[in-house]
């Protein structure tokens, strides 16, 4: 990369410099770069923390003393496509090749819109069906997609990275669980419901509007602390905020400007015990990029603020709550699709930034990521990739490892001062919801997308391969994971099936009940998971919620 | 003075990652271009958009499979058979190679902005707009 800022000239953003001239070197995010740093560039109160150890307090050192000694990151990369065997097949594979955790993804299509496959915007598109995720619009297929796996001993991803699907994947995988005679408290794993994905960074054509999202995700949080307390109910995703646009700091506060919308919803409710909510909602998604140190201090940043936010703004005191888990997914926007090898490279790089950082979880983008989802191959090097850094390095024996550096600390305190100055933009326009309502966060989003391309057509950004360094002698061509020919089909049968064999009365009052909670106030999750033993499908209850609660005003994206 | 030429941006997937749309959007807007956003609408939301609008060029944002942007074309081409289409987005080279044989040029990601600018000029025939 060549000298020079390439984040956004913002005008209304507190993030004006008095010296009009850019900085000569600055990180992504646009923080001005020295050429060596000492100890007198760390701020006094962050030096202050010189002597704290991983393990202690406020945990920007990590929340273990013993770091991966006492456990190694999870191996935990997104799988899923075509009909749900196909997906099961796959994550069995990724299982068997050392994936420590799994992720199921559903199709876009339908699970993001809460759409069967006989929805016309989906019979338009009927190709597109299976592309992304495995289609599953009733809990036969789910239990198809989870056949054989060990839920009961491996943490897995139900599903329902978007808000409004939540509900119905999460309910799916616990019907399944409760079917097989697992008891629901001991069950681990984790949904996604997350509102950087849904109202950020992949913007749906239909989707429940945001109070009604926060609704559901706090019913998640409360279902979870009554019945599932090993699961984590929700993920703040700042990796889809980042790769939309958000930069490091920005990122952070909207991070934390998150946690905040849900934990005050916990608290209005009255319900729960905010320590415990805290502690479930202290999983959370980072992503890192090729801005090495600056993604690695995020992490460290990160966990500083988690510990602040809960002790300074909700009182909590339970070292369990303050200590923030992370996952990290490697930058899939980074991953070009020329010289797909090189992407290889890119992935290791970005998961050591992850593993130097401080993560408990890991997902490695595919080499092949800008030219289709991953294809066995490129799946199996990103587990690689990972057992490399765990297994032949020695880098998981030590925590912390950068721990002390004049310069990695300097951008850690740095970070952490810009991100509480961008919770504050948030919060005095209401909120994190309220600059999503309004367009202002995707605004941020868009100066920096823009600021990026700039950078990268006036030559200011280097990328090996695309903008630069173009002659391609890969001795074969990557041409993409092919489609699954016959998932749209099958799907089709499947819901002509369930229609057909499904105990008709039991559906409808399941339905009418889900709907009766929906416009009214109790938790969704009872009758959720009543519905979806009944078999009622996905597009019935998008059905409910499109009538309950309406379609969310999407501000100007573009 | 010519009228900017005029250039429908549609997704053909429910897939709504947008940050490519957005870019290419500005980057046509600062070329001289008016850019209509359609965002995710079907093949015969295309067509009627494409006349309501009278543009003189569609660019297809690709997030799916191609035999639903081929659907899309075919549909454009029975009803305006000279408008010109050009596509982009996350398309597998097998998937490329399809189009580029239907003529249509297509901008996998890493395209130079500039590239695709020009490309919007010489299909509208406008070489000079905004230059």
């Amino acid at each position: 990369m060549r000298p020079g800022p390439i984040h956004a000239a913002d005008g209304d953003d507190a993030m004006q410099r008095d010296d009009k001239a850019p900085p000569a070197f600055a990180t992504r995010s646009g923080i001005p770069l020295k050429a060596s740093y000492g100890p007198d560039d760390v701020p006094a109160d962050h030096r202050a923390l010189a002597s704290v150890l991983p393990g202690q307090p406020p945990y920007h050192r990590g929340c273990f003393p013993q770091g991966y000694r006492s456990k190694p990151w999870r191996i935990f990369q997104l799988s899923g496509f075509g009909k749900p065997e196909d997906e099961n097949e796959r994550i069995k594979f990724l299982l068997k090749n050392g994936e420590t955790g799994f992720l199921m993804e559903h199709d876009r299509n339908t699970a993001d819109h809460l759409y069967n496959v006989d929805h016309p915007e989906v019979v338009a598109r009927r190709e597109d069906v299976g592309m992304t995720g495995a289609v599953m619009q009733s809990v036969r297929e789910v239990a198809i997609c989870m056949d054989g796996l060990p839920i009961e001993r491996t943490y897995g991803h139900a599903g329902g990275a978007v808000v409004q699907h939540a509900p119905f994947a999460l309910a799916a995988y616990w019907t399944v669980a409760r079917r097989r005679g697992i008891d629901l408290r001991q069950l681990g794993g984790t949904g996604q419901s997350d509102f950087f994905l849904t109202y950020l960074g992949c913007v749906t054509k239909q989707q429940v509007p945001t109070a009604a999202g926060l609704r559901l995700n706090a019913d998640i949080i409360e279902f979870c602390g009554e019945h599932l307390p090993k699961w984590v109910p929700v993920s703040i995703a700042g990796y889809n905020g980042g790769d939309t646009g958000l930069n490091a700091w920005q990122e952070l506060g909207a991070v934390m400007a998150n946690a905040i919308e849900y934990l005050d919803e916990v608290k209005r409710r009255a319900s729960m015990d905010i320590t415990a909510a805290a502690q479930r909602v202290g999983g959370v998604n980072f992503r890192v990029t090729m801005e090495l140190f600056e993604d690695a201090a995020k992490l460290r940043a990160a966990r500083k603020m988690w510990h602040t936010l809960l002790r300074e703004r909700y009182g909590v005191t339970d070292e369990r709550a303050l200590k923030m888990r992370i996952h990290i997914v490697t930058s899939g926007a980074y991953m070009t699709y020329q010289q797909p090898f090189n992407n290889i490279v890119r992935g290791t790089l970005m998961a050591l930034t992850a593993v130097l950082g401080g993560t408990q979880s890991l997902g490695v983008s595919g080499y092949d990521e800008a030219i289709s989802i991953p294809s066995e191959h490129a799946h199996q090097m990103s587990v690689r990739i990972q057992q490399i850094l765990e297994h032949e390095t020695n880098i998981p024996a030590v925590a912390d490892p950068l721990g002390g550096s004049h310069y990695v600390e300097a951008l850690t305190a740095e970070l952490e001062r810009r991100g509480w100055e961008f919770v504050e933009q948030i919060l005095a326009q209401g909120g994190f919801l309220a600059t999503i309502d309004s367009g202002w966060l995707h605004a941020r989003a868009r100066e920096n997308q823009h600021a990026q391309s700039i950078a990268e057509t006036n030559g200011q950004l280097k990328v090996v391969g695309v903008t630069d360094f173009t002659d391609d002698i890969t001795p074969f061509e990557v041409d993409g994971f092919p489609p699954v020919s016959d998932a749209y089909d099958v799907a089709l049968e499947r819901l002509h099936a369930v229609r057909r064999e499904r105990h008709e009365a039991g559906a409808s009052e399941a339905l009418r009940n889900l709907e009766r909670t929906c416009r009214g106030t109790g938790n969704i999750m009872p009758v959720m998971m009543q519905a979806l033993d009944a078999e009622v499908t996905l597009g019935e209850v998008g059905e409910v919620f499109r009538q309950a609660w309406g379609d969310w005003k999407t501000p100007e994206l573009v | 003075m010519e009228a900017a030429p005029r250039i429908l941006l549609a997704k053909t997937a429910l897939d709504g990652h947008w940050r490519g749309i957005s870019v290419v959007a500005r980057a046509l807007r600062d070329g001289g271009f008016q850019v209509i956003l359609g965002g995710m609408i079907t093949g015969p939301e295309i067509v009627r958009a494409a006349v309501d609008e009278d543009v003189d060029l569609v660019g297809l944002n690709i997030g799916g499979h191609v035999e639903v942007a081929e659907r899309i074309l075919a549909e454009i081409r029975s009803s305006r058979p000279e408008l010109p289409v050009f596509a982009g987005g996350v398309v597998a080279p097998w998937a490329a190679k399809r189009l580029r044989a239907l003529g249509v040029e297509v901008f996998p990601p890493g395209s130079s902005l500039d590239d695709i600018v020009a490309a919007a000029r010489r299909l509208t025939g406008r070489e000079r707009a905004g230059a």
